[in-house]
């Protein structure tokens, strides 16, 4: 009972953490251009889940489809000097938004906790289930 | 890990009541000592044996995971389910374990 809703759990948190990872590319990234005129930015990435039924355990795991990447249009600025700038002088830069990134990660971090205190509750019964035999 | 707390309490009662049928090991043989008069119950000693082994590895699993971890391969996350495995499984032998030989104790007080 108490190790395999635990194992849930920990495919919950082991698919928070790579969300996190992805939103801290995000974030470090956010102001990343193209070394060569006219190249494309650093291009937002997302991390997808998807359920899986483990065959062992007969629950239902979480697990990291993949990160793909955002296909949201670049933003473009004018600065003339910039090595990245084209011909007109615009330089495109990442479809990164530092706010959205921020509130993702809050959600991360949330369902991270949840299953932390899932953990915690499933531990905890099964310890309670134990002291029934001392 | 294949030790249930749930699992230890059903084994626990059903090593106690020594019911015919219901044997917790399929391989286990019956106690024969005592002029063979005993009633087949499941073997406790192999019981025991067979839930310390299960405990071992798990063990062996969470120290395996920890090496990793320190060594800088491993995932924090497997460290700490793989221990909290081994724990649980560790405390539900010792507290079956602990429970019959109380039990045992208990009998061989008694006044005849």
């Amino acid at each position: 009972m108490g190790s395999d809703s635990i194992d849930i759990s920990a495919s919950g948190l082991r698919a928070q953490s790579v969300r996190m990872k992805v939103i801290a590319e995000n974030l470090a990234n956010a102001d990343s251009v193209a070394s060569s005129p006219g190249g494309a930015p650093y291009q937002r990435k997302i991390a997808t889940f998807r359920a899986v039924l483990d065959g062992k355990q007969k629950g239902g795991e979480v697990q990291v489809t993949g990160v793909t990447s955002d296909k949201s249009a670049f933003g473009r600025t004018y600065q003339p000097g910039n090595p990245a700038a084209d011909a007109t002088g615009y330089v495109q830069t990442p479809n990164v938004d530092p706010l959205l990134e921020t509130a993702d990660m809050k959600a991360a971090q949330r369902s991270y906790e949840a299953n932390l205190n899932a953990i915690e509750a499933a531990r905890g019964l099964t310890m309670r289930t134990l002291d029934l035999l001392k | 890990m294949s030790i249930g707390a749930l699992d230890a309490g059903m084994a626990y009662g059903r090593a106690i009541s020594g019911a015919k049928g219901g044997s917790l090991l399929p391989s286990a043989s019956p106690l024969t000592e005592s002029g063979g008069s005993q009633s087949a119950g499941p073997n406790f000693g192999a019981m025991v044996g067979q839930m310390v082994g299960s405990a071992t590895n798990s063990l062996h699993g969470a120290e395996k995971a920890s090496a990793a971890q320190v060594a800088g391969k491993g995932n924090l996350i497997d460290v700490v389910t793989a221990i909290g495995a081994a724990e649980t499984a560790l405390d539900t032998v010792v507290a079956v374990r602990d429970r019959v030989v109380s039990a045992y104790g208990e009998i061989m007080r008694m006044q005849i």
